[in-house]
């Protein structure tokens, strides 16, 4: 454990708070290495050795990253049921955090679209990236599931300083709040202030100078400016990364519901509201615009944010984005998120028998294993729904 | 001669006053009908049953035999269990099997993950007792719910008296599964059928819950009706 501890200290040198995570919470759920087990929890140190394998997320990692969203809920019933938060280190993900650790942040933002068919594995390669983002000490703005906002919007007012538009109050507080857990650790650092001044009534204003977190706290507590206080916010990180005080990842999972024809929100008239209409859109937008140096941005395009039959027959980034996304993100680089290859469909369900998931003996033979793979299609989703009954 | 032919003259040749049903030992009933001649063989559906007579060499003359369709739930996966198959017939409704299957899978499922909760907080040395095998689980709860006896209506002068009576086998089957589901669907409309279903296994199992207390109140109105027995024959 000891020399665990000394590995982690040399290895993220300038980074105090990982020193402080790795003392503060032990990883005493790490389990020996195997064909399907890595003891690398540290995404820094992730490539293709791992590849296939599956490494525990730390649970204190988990609480701060993804309390308020970034697993997919099927998969964090399983990792109850399993006792810890596993994943599988794939090729999608090593690619992007590869071309993070290399690439010229003096120009402007690189753009990463992830795609691939339904249940691939693209929330989860987000996820991924997200814990390397965490550790290599990056700003993240991590938007966990766009259609929550535009479907299953909790509540919706006229905007006040915007004409025709609508705020989402409550939606807009809770991911200032989570904005505000992932990157506890950097906003408590007094050198990221805010750069212009903003006067939200006639008592309440934030000057320029003042902490960043000073903004995201009066849009938790003030519910009614949380929607401006986003966009305000985009803006800020915008500034800060580009004047080299902090490096951001902006991770958007759905970006194209974006550039849906409509949400699920009417306004007081019962006319649908487009998503164009919404506050918040523009602050994400903006984030994506290349203006701005010292960042990445990670989107994916899903099928998923539509519903029904306007989902369409191509995965592809192009027909998901739809014209105008396309050209705004263009030039991007598109990853494309596969089914399990042979290799990992095997760690996968190596994984399965081990924490006891596959009762049944015919898991482990080579007839079995076939069968699942005929009837999965070596698609992940299909592949845990599968092996749910066995 | 066409095949219909045959069966037209098959049903003719039957007295009338004889059932077209014969009650044999195994499992189903014998039809003494039917759409093909009596020279039809059962079809061998399991990887490994073919292996067999592939090897024993009797493959070669079920070469030249003709050899029924296989029933529509049969299926050569590993995965297949039978019983499964049978409970699942049962809690299929208005004939929508893939819906009673998705029932089962999710009751599988939940059994697992109760199971799991339990054996991750258990000590290391009580592990081994604790039983995560869905299947197992059916099995054992069906077993332990399968009542002895039986009884039956018997009228002696002008008086019913329920007189208890042995159990088929299939009976014994139909009750204990009959028993699970309804005591299953005994619930309040919030939880899901799968939960529900889950929980009274997962008690049968243990050999407690509704449904064993269900057979054991049975045997003991059996045993206390036992003067009663011999109205059987008499």
């Amino acid at each position: 454990m000891l020399t665990r501890y000394k590995f982690l200290l040399t290895v993220t040198r300038n980074n105090y708070f990982l020193r402080q995570l790795s003392l503060e919470s032990p990883n005493v759920f790490a389990k020996p290495e195997s064909r399907c087990r890595t003891v690398e929890d540290n995404p820094l140190n992730h490539n293709l050795e791992h590849e296939g394998r599956f490494y525990v997320v730390p649970p204190a990692v988990c609480n701060q990253l993804f309390r308020f969203g970034g697993i997919p809920k099927g998969y964090e019933v399983q990792a109850k049921t399993f006792d810890e938060t596993c994943l599988m280190i794939r090729k999608p993900a090593l690619e992007v955090i590869n071309m993070m650790k290399v690439a010229d942040y003096s120009r402007p933002i690189v753009k990463y679209v992830l795609f691939g068919e339904r249940g691939a594995g693209k929330s989860l390669t987000l996820a991924h990236i997200l814990h390397y983002a965490l550790n290599s000490g990056h700003l993240i703005i991590h938007v966990p599931w766009v259609p929550d906002w535009m479907k299953k919007c909790k509540d919706h007012t006229r905007s006040e300083t915007r004409e025709g538009f609508r705020d989402t109050p409550l939606d807009s507080a809770a991911w200032l709040a989570h904005f505000k857990t992932q990157n506890q650790h950097l906003l408590s650092q007094t050198d990221l202030t805010v750069t212009s001044n903003y006067t939200w009534s006639k008592r309440e204003e934030t000057r320029s100078g003042s902490p960043l977190v000073e903004l995201v706290d009066l849009g938790i507590n003030r519910i009614k400016y949380a929607s401006n206080i986003i966009v305000a916010l985009a803006s800020e990180v915008k500034a800060l990364s580009s004047s080299g005080r902090c490096k951001t990842l902006v991770a958007i999972d759905g970006f194209n519901c974006f550039y849906n024809k409509r949400t699920m929100i009417k306004d007081e008239n019962w006319k649908i509201v487009p998503p164009f209409q919404l506050t918040v859109t523009e602050a994400f937008i903006n984030l994506v615009n290349y203006n701005w140096t010292n960042g990445s941005v990670v989107l994916t395009a899903d099928r998923l944010v539509w519903s029904g039959n306007e989902r369409g027959e191509s995965d592809l980034p192009l027909y998901q984005l739809g014209k105008e996304a396309f050209e705004l993100l263009d030039p991007f680089i598109p990853v494309h998120v596969p089914c399990y290859s042979e290799k990992e469909f095997h760690s996968c369900m190596d994984y399965y028998m081990e924490r006891s998931w596959i009762q049944n003996e015919n898991g482990n033979t080579e007839e079995g294993r076939s069968e699942l793979m005929y009837l999965s299609t070596m698609n992940p989703y299909q592949l845990m729904k599968i092996c749910g009954p066995l | 001669m066409t095949v219909l032919g045959v069966i037209r003259l098959s049903v003719l040749t039957v007295p009338r006053n004889v059932s077209l049903y014969r009650r044999g030992n195994e499992e189903f009933l014998h039809k003494t009908y039917s759409s093909y001649g009596p020279h039809y063989v059962k079809p061998h559906v399991t990887t490994e049953k073919r292996k067999e007579l592939i090897e024993s060499g009797e493959a070669e003359t079920l070469k030249l035999i003709p050899i029924k369709a296989a029933l529509n739930y049969e299926t050569c996966s590993v995965f297949h269990d039978e019983l499964t198959r049978k409970f699942t017939n049962h809690v299929m409704r208005c004939g929508k099997k893939a819906l009673a299957r998705e029932l089962i899978e999710k009751t599988f499922e939940k059994i697992k993950r109760i199971q799991l909760e339990k054996y991750h907080k258990t000590p290391e040395d009580q592990k081994e007792s604790i039983i995560k095998d869905p299947v197992k689980i059916l099995h054992d709860a069906i077993s332990n719910s399968k009542p002895l006896l039986e009884l039956t209506p018997v009228k002696r002068g002008g008086v019913r008296y329920q007189v208890p009576v042995p159990i088929t086998e299939n009976r014994s089957l139909f009750l204990a599964i009959k028993w699970l589901i309804t005591s299953a669907k005994d619930k309040d409309r919030k939880i899901h059928f799968p939960e529900k279903l889950a929980w009274e296994l997962l008690d049968a199992a243990a050999n407690q819950g509704r449904v064993v207390k269900r057979k054991v109140d049975l045997h003991r109105q059996c045993e206390a009706n036992k003067a009663f027995a011999h109205y059987r024959w008499s």
